[in-house]
């Protein structure tokens, strides 16, 4: 039990996928200028990451590891999280039409997000059992969620406030990134 | 002896995800009807999603009209109102017939905006911020503050602010009659038109209420009833009660014996309103 809540802290906190471990940067900046897409970006990425690592660890553990064929790994997951998120936007679609309209956009955009790639990848190169990868997968959804949010609070008063005129926009966004990671780095150390 | 089984694993794995999808596929509930019909309905939507008809997007709205036909008559989309071909096919889609000219609408901001600043205004760069400071900058209470809140929610940017008057002005031509900016400004001097209306007025002024340091601008309604003594059609009523003329457009025959009547230029055309068009006019003028 102690195992898997310090799992859970290091991949939320400590490892943060995206201010330790730089994976996904590219929706960290495409969906954190509002706090409510930020919210379903990082509910349906915490929901493909669950569903990938599971799978991609049973496939790991049970297919890979006996056969010996770990370095085909990379492809594999690839394959095997893009037909996932396939089926899961289709269940999505047909069962729950307001759902699908809020999370839509983004389900296809997180097919080969390698954030979800890059919690896949730990899992097997830390030999987690199906268990301990489904936590550190939650972990690391909750984890992108959080800066998510965190850094879309953060746009969204960054917007109204005055900055100098070559500043505006992104590269005020980046230093903003940056700091950021600069207090993440504070957890280092705490596990 | 490895590569033997990596292809083997690949192309099992591969099988596997495609006979899965292919069974989700299969065992899920089809699409519902109401829903194949709200993506016809969205097909003949014009999928600006600008939210003037209080649904977020149009999927939704789409998702509302393939429920309840009669909504596209108590709360229509005026882009598809004033669209032929969009309410043709629509018509179609839904199978009934949709009366355009009753719903037509078009936006006017109802100032001249010539009236003097108090003062420099430096704060935010919002009409609804500098209206919460005393009523605005501007000496005349009515007058638009020509910051552009308006201009900034309008879906089709039929809105520009002109500089030299300081004053939003609607270009009648791109206006599908939203009223998203009728709710945007803070001062209330936009209103909604019926579409086929030629003639504005352009004062918002109320002269019962006195307010202390501000008044009309030189450019304001003076209040002479010249226009409602020229109208003979009843088209125009004196509201006694505010002391403004007031419009009824559809007694209205299009005359323009208002326009002519009105000593300060107060009433006129929309075709003269466009700035643009002005500018054109006045180009021609000096290149003849």
């Amino acid at each position: 039990m102690n195992n898997l809540i310090s799992i859970f802290i290091l991949m939320a906190i400590v490892n943060n996928i995206v201010l330790a471990k730089f994976l996904g940067l590219c929706p960290f900046f495409g969906v954190s200028k509002k706090l409510s897409n930020a919210l379903s970006m990082g509910l349906a990425v915490t929901l493909v990451m669950l569903i990938a690592s599971i799978s991609t660890t049973v496939i790991y553990n049970y297919l890979l590891v006996p056969f010996q064929v770990e370095f085909m790994r990379i492809v594999l997951y690839i394959l095997v999280i893009a037909s996932l998120v396939q089926m899961v936007e289709l269940a999505i679609k047909r069962t729950n039409v307001a759902l699908y309209n809020s999370l839509g956009i983004y389900l296809p955009l997180i097919t080969t997000n390698c954030a979800v790639l890059g919690v896949a990848l730990i899992n097997s190169t830390e030999n987690y059992t199906i268990l301990q990868s489904t936590v550190s997968a939650l972990g690391g959804g909750v984890g992108f969620s959080l800066v998510l949010i965190i850094m879309s609070g953060i746009r969204e008063k960054l917007e109204l406030s005055e900055a100098p005129e070559s500043m505006e926009g992104l590269p005020i966004a980046f230093i903003t990134a940056a700091m950021l990671a600069l207090a993440f780095l504070g957890f280092r150390g705490m596990i | 002896m490895d590569m033997i089984w990596i292809i083997l694993i690949l192309s099992a794995i591969g099988l596997v995800s495609g006979i899965l999808i292919f069974i989700v596929n299969r065992a899920l509930p089809k699409e519902s009807e109401s829903l194949k019909k709200a993506q016809k309905v969205e097909a003949c939507l014009p999928g600006y999603n600008c939210g003037a008809c209080g649904y977020p997007g149009c999927f939704a709205y789409a998702q509302a009209v393939a429920k309840d036909k009669s909504l596209i008559t108590k709360n229509p989309c005026t882009t598809v109102i004033q669209n032929e071909k969009m309410r043709s096919e629509l018509e179609e889609v839904l199978d009934i017939k949709i009366d355009a000219s009753a719903m037509n609408k078009k936006a006017v901001v109802r100032c001249y905006g010539v009236t003097t600043p108090l003062g420099d205004y430096n704060g935010i760069n919002t009409c609804k911020a500098a209206n919460n400071l005393l009523g605005g900058f501007k000496r005349c209470p009515y007058g638009c503050l020509g910051l552009g809140d308006c201009a900034k929610v309008c879906p089709q940017d039929a809105i520009e602010v002109d500089k030299a008057r300081n004053v939003a002005v609607i270009d009648p031509d791109k206006c599908t009659g939203c009223g998203l900016c009728v709710n945007e400004c803070p001062k209330n001097i936009i209103s909604l038109v019926p579409a086929d209306a030629t003639i504005v007025y352009r004062c918002s002024y109320e002269p019962v209420k006195n307010i202390p340091g501000r008044e009309r601008c030189d450019e304001g309604c003076i209040h002479c009833r010249k226009c409602f003594k020229s109208c003979e059609y009843d088209a125009i009523i004196w509201n006694n009660e505010k002391n403004i003329p007031e419009f009824d457009f559809s007694k209205c025959t299009l005359c323009g014996e208002c326009v002519e009547a009105c000593p300060h230029n107060r009433l006129i055309k929309f075709s003269e309103l466009s700035h643009k068009e002005q500018q054109k006019l006045e180009k021609e003028k000096v290149n003849s």
